[in-house]
């Protein structure tokens, strides 16, 4: 097998920046494979990335020491152009990187540039959007697709000109568990019908393994960690300390305490070979006593027979009911339009219910203004970019309170023990871009605690985040849940966080509730898995095969976890 | 997507839509420009006739066109009004006579030649207005930027065009949740609660994550063009522009008679340097 992609001793400084963010990387990618390129957020897996399709030093410039060849080209040396006809990238942003404004000027974007005339550009435009099955979408506009659905299209895109390689810089970023598994089965479909080598960057192992792949390349702080095949890796512990999340039942497996063996076939749970690890799945089980979920018998709201529907006439909420408790933790899950950020605003009174009735503190809410419920009910967006409007983190949380006209000296008082509860009291005087993402969530979400709310609903708390990052915020909130007994609410498509930070669930499809119910009753139910477009955990599969009833091992799971977690 | 704006994003049915952006484009600055470059009713009568046509060939949304028409020539009357305030004799500037036909003080008085003139002007700034209403809800703007390079303007800036009307929905949608998030901290923007100077400081703190956002959206744009070759050619070719419909045959004709009426209109204007602008029956 011919080499197609070449690094020698290569390191890379950005402009901008001191240090250097990739040190003597050594990487040899061959004709055919498929690599996973696995690291953390900031372990400089991008830049990687952007280093094989020109990228760096075309669009970022820097330092660039050592060698790195695609196709013999040295690529400091070639344009972006040039590289680009081998090399196709798909964008961890898919909605930016849509430029047409039709799906189909979009796949043709790249014959248009190469001045294909219009008659060959058709045809080509709807092979490939056969490839990926836009075929029949091809006049849509980008605002009526779906995420799964525009990258798609993204991935039609590259594949005019034969590109040989494929990048995909973190394809399941932005995509529902069910999007995301369908994009990594398109990805290996296309893999082995195109025969393409595909190099994909992602932090979410688990989910990229759902098909196979050749090798892993682990990064972390810039350097490569290990260059190994995914078995070798998953038996190893490298990738929880490098900030790698295991899969579930990786995990469950070793919490279990098998040892494992170099004949082991890890990486997938359908082929996982039980035989040999049943027996101490099964005597290391035991069952899980319910224990009373830590919240009081207060109600903070009900929600009572509430419809909703956009002035387009579609119906965003049918009929919903549910009640929240104070000191509860809850997640609405569902796939991306089920309605769970319409029930985030209609909580927080930005749209109000078309029939039904919101009920907070046994009155009506609609007494209410948004800007009254606001310091009852605290709304975090998912990007903190979206959120910070100051310069000073101390202003960032002080804002909230002055637009309430508080007192300076409640303003003064409440700013401080806010800095103390957020563990941002020494950095109260920094400039808020001088902080990481993680901080910066922190610091939303600190401007919000400042009023004192009773109810934080939190947007995709840990979208796009590493699994470090995420174990820092989330053991964050936790922790606020724990001490301050704030009532959380967490709108996610994440089941990882529904089961290892919530004790309920609500689940929502087509703007119907279609469960409410402790997590692990819901992650072990089939049906409304399937309706919600959410990912069977690989915990109930593990169960099923050996022979455990996967309510209660998975309720197992999360008590062991729980507990590691506290020590 | 509730579409609040007046763009089109996928082509339509009718006779004019089916054009193609290069035909569009053409005729629609040849007859802007004809607008501009007459004041003869004479020809912009028959324009204004086109172009009711126009706008009902292509069975726009009745209600939302309504109300802007009437907004317009509200506005347009209130103009008039405002201008016979202060001069109620403009029609001889720009007519060249003076025939008062009713007389309110020796200042305000109303001349058949004002009355001519604003008729005029109101024909004309109604023709324009309807032909750009027409315009605008039939082109989409990737056929805007075929058409526009179609008649040699770079294509670079064609892209900034189309890309443009391609992310005004979605900082549409950023400021939305923007804004939201800052009301439930507290930003109170009910028109009844805050007074104007109030709201306006508000909406400043809302810009500067919507600035920044956008920023690192535009540099993933930028690196997503790149990558998929923009600008490594002179000249690029365009997928919405399809070949030419039975339409753009048929009209043909009609842009090539557009352009001489537009240039005879010009040398008329350098050779005949006529005294007074606005030409009327009885005056010679």
């Amino acid at each position: 097998m011919s080499a197609v992609i070449e690094f020698k001793d290569f390191s890379f400084r950005y402009r901008q920046q001191q240090e250097f963010t990739l040190h003597d990387i050594n990487l040899t990618i061959h004709k055919g494979e498929k690599v996973l390129i696995l690291g953390p957020s900031g372990s400089g897996k991008t830049t990687l990335g952007n280093c094989i399709n020109g990228l760096v030093p075309f669009s970022f410039n820097g330092e660039i020491k050592g060698s790195c060849k695609v196709f013999g080209m040295e690529t400091k040396e070639e344009s972006i152009f040039k590289i680009s006809e081998h090399v196709g990238t798909v964008q961890q942003d898919a909605d930016a990187q849509f430029v047409g404004l039709s799906v189909g000027e979009d796949i043709a974007f790249s014959l248009e540039n190469d001045m294909v005339p219009r008659d060959i550009m058709l045809e080509k435009v709807d092979q490939t959007a056969t490839v990926v099955g836009m075929e029949n979408h091809l006049l849509s506009v980008p605002y009526n697709i779906s995420g799964g659905q525009k990258q798609k299209v993204a991935l039609a895109g590259i594949l005019h000109n034969d590109v040989e390689i494929l990048l995909f810089d973190e394809p399941l970023a932005a995509l529902d568990p069910a999007m995301g598994m369908n994009a990594v089965d398109l990805i290996d479909k296309v893999y082995r019908e195109q025969e393409k080598t595909v190099i994909i960057i992602e932090h979410r192992l688990e989910d990229v393994l759902y098909r196979h792949v050749d090798r892993i390349i682990l990064i972390n702080e810039g350097r490569i960690i290990r260059d190994t095949t995914p078995n070798e890796l998953l038996r190893s512990d490298t990738l929880k300390a490098n900030g790698i999340r295991e899969p579930l039942y990786i995990s469950a497996l070793k919490n279990a305490g098998v040892e494992f063996n170099e004949t082991d076939e890890l990486d997938s749970i359908d082929d996982l070979k039980i035989e040999r690890f049943k027996d101490q799945i099964v005597s290391d089980f035991r069952k899980v006593e319910l224990k009373p979920v830590h919240r009081s018998d207060e109600k903070i709201l009900e929600v009572k027979n509430v419809s909703f529907n956009y002035s387009d006439g579609f119906p965003a909420l049918k009929n919903i009911s549910f009640d929240l408790y104070k000191g509860e933790k809850i997640s609405v899950v569902g796939s991306n339009g089920a309605g769970k950020s319409t029930l985030a605003k209609l909580l927080c009174g930005i749209i109000r219910p078309k029939e039904g009735e919101v009920i907070f503190h046994g009155e009506n809410y609609l007494k209410y203004s948004i800007k009254e419920l606001g310091t009852h009910i605290g709304y975090v967006m998912q990007n903190p970019n979206q959120m910070l409007v100051k310069d000073m983190i101390r202003d960032e949380i002080e804002l909230a309170l002055k637009l309430n006209h508080f007192s300076e000296q409640d303003i003064a008082s409440r700013v401080e023990s806010t800095l103390k509860m957020t563990g941002l009291y020494n950095m109260r005087n920094w400039p808020v871009s001088a902080l990481s993402y993680g901080q910066r969530k922190r610091v939303t979400i600190a401007s919000i605690l400042a009023l004192q709310p009773e109810v934080i609903i939190l947007d995709e708390p840990t979208a796009g985040q590493d699994y470090l990052r995420y174990t820092e915020i989330m053991n964050f909130i936790e922790e606020l849940n724990e001490k301050y007994n704030i009532t959380i609410l967490f709108v996610t498509h994440d089941m990882h966080l529904a089961i290892e930070y919530t004790d309920r669930a609500i689940v929502f499809h087509d703007g119907e509730m279609i469960g409410d119910d402790v997590v692990y009753k819901i992650l072990s139910n089939d049906e409304i898995i399937k309706k919600a477009s959410l990912k069977k955990t690989s915990l109930v599969t593990l169960a099923q095969k050996a022979g455990i009833d996967p309510e209660q091992y998975i309720h197992y799971f999360i008590e062991k976890e729980k507990e590691e977690r506290k020590q | 997507m509730n579409n609040k704006l007046f763009i089109t994003l996928t082509p339509g049915k009718t006779f004019i839509d089916r054009l193609t952006g290069k035909t569009k484009v053409r005729l629609f600055i040849l007859m802007i420009f004809i607008l501009t470059a007459t004041w003869d009713l004479r020809v912009i009568a028959p324009f204004f006739v086109l172009s009711i046509v126009m706008l009902i060939s292509i069975k726009p949304d009745v209600k939302r066109n309504v109300a802007i028409i009437v907004f317009v020539l509200l506005m347009n009357l209130f103009n008039f009004f405002l201008t016979w305030i202060v001069r109620p004799d403009y029609g001889l500037t720009m007519v060249g006579a003076s025939t008062v036909l009713f007389r309110f003080t020796d200042f305000f008085v109303v001349t058949a030649e004002t009355l001519w003139y604003f008729l005029v002007r109101l024909v004309k700034f109604m023709a324009s207005f309807l032909i750009s209403l027409t315009f605008i809800q039939s082109i989409t703007p990737s056929e805007l930027a075929a058409g526009l390079h179609s008649i040699k303007v770079p294509y670079k800036i064609c892209t900034i065009v189309s890309l443009a009307f391609r992310y005004i929905p979605d900082i549409h949608r950023d400021f939305n949740n923007i804004q939201i998030s800052m009301q439930t901290r507290g930003m109170e923007l009910d028109s009844r609660k805050a007074g104007l100077l109030t709201r306006m400081k508000q909406y400043v703190l809302i810009l500067v994550p919507l600035i920044i956002t956008s920023f690192d959206r535009i540099g993933n744009i930028a690196n997503g063009m790149d990558l998929r070759g923009y600008g490594k050619k002179k000249d690029r070719t365009y997928y919405c522009e399809h070949d030419d419909v039975k339409g753009d045959k048929i009209l043909r004709p009609l842009v090539w008679i557009f352009l001489l009426l537009l240039i005879g209109l010009w040398v008329l204007k350098i050779v005949y340097k006529p005294p007074f602008e606005v030409w009327a029956p009885w005056i010679k």
